[in-house]
């Protein structure tokens, strides 16, 4: 069996150990920066990810619906190198050593006029008088806020700062990740060990989220999938684009000897996600129709990786994958041949997705970003292939941040 | 019962909450609604899609017109869609919001609709919605859908009651892995597991576990800090089955054995928190009545004489978060809010002191003509049995 990435590229830049307040710092600075250059006062943000990524708060990230009311709201001021967190979540020994106590501030309710009134008080005394804010979301209530929030045109793009900040990675963050990304494949060993016939897929999810929080994750951030394939794509479920359904729910369906499941998992760690993707057998070994299945696709990621490196475009890995499948794109045409991962499970950079050939041709990878390779092989008939892997891009090349082994493979 | 394939929600619970969507765009004369938190893309749509962990920034998930009572649906697939939803009413995810601007204009309704609500913004579909709908204005959706989600069909109590039983169960097994040396984290971890073993593997929380503070009414050491004999411990338990959230917290002090120490046995500071959790109780449930402002759960508090707890004294259950929310923080929004047969709450009994830690439970019910209905059978010690 091969063994993970690792058996084949060292590790150079990725420390051991994150210096978490050196990381918030380089955060902070690199926030301040890009509000300064844009003439922004105040960065108002909602979103979960990006509070913890701006506040170097972390939580375990509730349900989507309860996550509305419970919602930690981060103020930064351009001038003052300290975030301002509002929280409903108990802070903990961490939080506190990170932030003094007067930046530390209760729970706001921005669904409710009350709630939006009274932050828009609390905000005002943080920041000079008509100031330039940006937010990343809002919600209605806080649209009928005039006094600070709205009080000009619409508010600058919020998110859009967070969206260049977190695309290249600190050493420290880097560190945070490749713990995340090892809490998961701990316990990823653990689920696979149970994989056999009459286990149900429900059951690999009790044994994935137990594993997890023993390893030390905060929390999980998607339903596991343990997605069992059909031999042919027309045996699977209608889709809008006429290619395969995937990632679809997990039920008490119990597995069948010869079942091929497509594993995708990911858990929250210190402020990051993690991503996880590999192909098992149900009860067997691989027979050889599905041996050539992965040999393709390890052509495919060695073909993507030989050209990944800072400078190159993501056109010039999508060119390299289609090349190496024989001129079909070996991904799923909803989703890419690869994505970025870091505080959020799927961001910028996108490759070979819906954006387009052209988007594709101007992104120039940069040293620093962390890029999930998820190219596919199908085979009508027989199923297919699918596994991922997580690189970091370095100026000479890559490096690998996942270094699962392929068994049964 | 055993789930082994994806199954819309069941019809009637779909015709009934869509038939309130569609009456409530009426009365406020909204002619599209485009949905992006999910619990609003479900309660319209009735299809259960991928869960993710987090809040999520608007996006157009779930598109709903009155004139022709169409739902259109972000899914790239019909697995777990309705019949009423046909293909042609799926679309499917994209990275380029261009194509959510060809994918929106496309529906049929779009170009005209004069008024178009949404459930949240960003600045980026602030600029494009426009280019959707060119002849609309928007306006606010979620004031409207919460309203209307707010009071319950006796289907979705039941989808409710159904939740808090499997929260119930994986609670269980929470509770009795309590033993001094086990942590935060290794708790939540045997919720997780229990639930999943259960058939469901979405939580509606994912901080299960609390040591309570003795020092702070509302901080943590770390969530790897040992369990020790004496302390008082918190379970959040929550899952989210059906789309529905089913949640409940129950208090534990850790004896020596590792089992809830009877009154007789506790400490006198206490059981002298159990009596004043158990009178606090007694006041929440008498001012739980229909027609009541819901102010008169944060009165209750203050006629205890207790400060407000750092939660909600209540917020609504149902898919995801629902109103009411009442919060000593918002007491016009408190005032003005009166309390409906109906309306299904977790109601917070919380009572804390320096030294001892806290007691907090949190039970969830419906209101009925006649009063609160808990929807839990989990012992409560401050209910009187």
């Amino acid at each position: 069996m091969p063994a993970g990435l690792m058996a084949t590229a060292p590790v150079r830049h990725i420390p051991d150990e994150a210096d978490l307040a050196r990381m918030h710092r380089e955060r902070s600075e690199r926030i301040r920066g890009v509000l300064r250059k844009q003439g922004i006062d105040a960065l108002v943000l909602l979103g979960n990810t990006n509070v913890a990524y701006a506040a170097g708060a972390v939580w375990p990230l509730a349900d989507s619906g309860r996550a509305n009311f419970e919602q930690p709201v981060a103020v930064v001021v351009a001038d003052d190198e300290v975030p301002h967190l509002f929280s409903p979540v108990r802070d903990d020994e961490q939080l506190r050593a990170e932030l003094p106590a007067d930046h530390l501030h209760g729970p706001v309710y921005l669904d409710f006029d009350e709630g939006v009134q009274k932050f828009a008080e609390q905000l005002a005394a943080l920041v000079p008088s008509r100031p330039v804010v940006a937010i990343d979301e809002w919600t209605n209530a806080m649209r009928r806020e005039t006094s600070i929030l709205f009080a000009g045109d619409a508010p600058v793009d919020g998110g859009k700062v967070i969206s260049r900040c977190k695309l290249t990675k600190t050493p420290d963050e880097l560190a945070c990740m490749r713990a995340g990304l090892e809490i998961t494949e701990r316990a990823i060993a653990q689920v696979q060990a149970r994989i056999a016939p009459g286990v149900r897929q429900t059951d690999l999810t009790a044994t994935f989220l137990r594993t997890i929080f023993d390893a030390g994750a905060d929390a999980n951030i998607l339903d596991p999938i343990w997605q069992v394939m059909p031999p042919r794509m027309a045996d699977g479920p209608w889709t809008t684009t006429g290619d395969l359904a995937c990632p679809l729910l997990s039920t008490e369906r119990e597995l069948v000897e010869g079942d091929v499941l497509w594993v995708d998992t990911g858990v929250s760690y210190a402020g990051f996600h993690s991503d996880f993707g590999r192909t098992w057998i149900v009860g067997r070994e691989p027979d050889a129709r599905q041996r050539a299945q992965f040999d393709r696709w390890r052509a495919i990621m060695d073909a993507v990786l030989e050209v990944t490196r800072a400078g190159a475009t993501a056109g010039d890995l999508t060119a390299a994958a289609v090349a190496a499948a024989g001129g079909v794109k070996p991904w799923m045409p909803h989703f890419y041949l690869g994505h970025g991962l870091g505080i959020d499970s799927a961001e910028m950079p996108y490759v070979g997705s819906d954006i387009g050939e052209a988007f594709d041709a101007s992104l120039v990878l940069s040293a620093g970003m962390v890029l999930v390779l998820e190219p596919i092989v199908w085979d009508d008939g027989a199923a297919g292939y699918r596994a991922e892997e997580v690189v970091l891009i370095t100026e000479d090349g890559w490096e690998p941040m996942t270094d699962y082994p392929y068994d049964p493979f | 019962m055993t789930t082994t394939e994806i199954l819309p929600d069941d019809a009637v619970l779909r015709a009934a909450r869509r038939a309130r969507v569609l009456a409530a765009m009426e009365a406020a004369d909204v002619d599209v609604l485009v949905l992006g938190r999910e619990a609003n893309a479900r309660y319209v749509s009735g299809t259960p899609r991928l869960w993710t962990a987090g809040s999520r920034a608007f996006g157009p998930g779930c598109v709903v017109v009155r004139a022709t009572g169409a739902v259109h649906l972000l899914s790239t697939w019909d697995e777990g869609v309705p019949d009423e939803i046909p293909h042609d009413h799926l679309y499917g995810i994209t990275f380029n919001t261009t194509n959510f601007v060809t994918v929106l204009s496309g529906i049929e309704g779009a170009a005209a609709a004069r008024t178009v609500a949404t459930d949240g913004l960003t600045p980026g579909f602030a600029q494009l919605l426009p280019m959707a709908f060119p002849s609309a204005t928007l306006v606010d959706g979620e004031q409207m859908l919460a309203r209307t989600r707010a009071v319950k069909t006796p289907e979705e109590v039941e989808a409710i009651r159904a939740s808090v039983g499997h929260a119930e169960r994986a609670l269980a097994a929470a509770e009795a892995a309590l033993v001094p040396g086990v942590t935060e984290r290794q708790l939540t971890g045997v919720f997780m597991q229990a639930m999943a073993t259960g058939g469901i593997t979405t939580p509606a929380g994912q901080d299960v576990a609390w040591i309570t503070s003795r020092t702070s009414p509302w901080q943590r050491t770390s969530r790897d800090t040992p369990v020790a004999e004496g302390d008082l411990v918190a379970f959040e338990a929550g899952v989210v089955a059906g789309g529905y959230a089913g949640e409940l917290t129950r208090t534990h002090r850790v004896g020596a054995d590792g089992t809830d120490g009877d009154d007789t046995r506790d400490e006198p500071s206490d059981a002298d928190l159990s009596r004043r959790q158990h009178e606090l109780w007694e006041r929440l449930v008498a001012a739980c009545r229909p027609g009541a402002p819901a102010s008169a759960l944060l009165d209750a508090y203050d006629g205890a004489g207790l400060p407000a707890p750092p939660v909600p004294v209540a917020r609504g259950l149902g898919l995801g978060f629902d109103l009411p929310l009442v919060t000593h923080a918002l007491p016009r929004t408190a005032a003005d809010q009166p309390l409906e047969a109906g309306m299904v709450l977790v109601l917070t009994a919380w009572v804390w002191q320096e030294g001892v830690g806290a007691r907090f439970d949190q039970e969830p019910l419906v209101i009925t003509p006649a009063g609160p209905e808990l929807l839990s059978t989990h012992p409560f010690r401050a209910t009187p049995r």
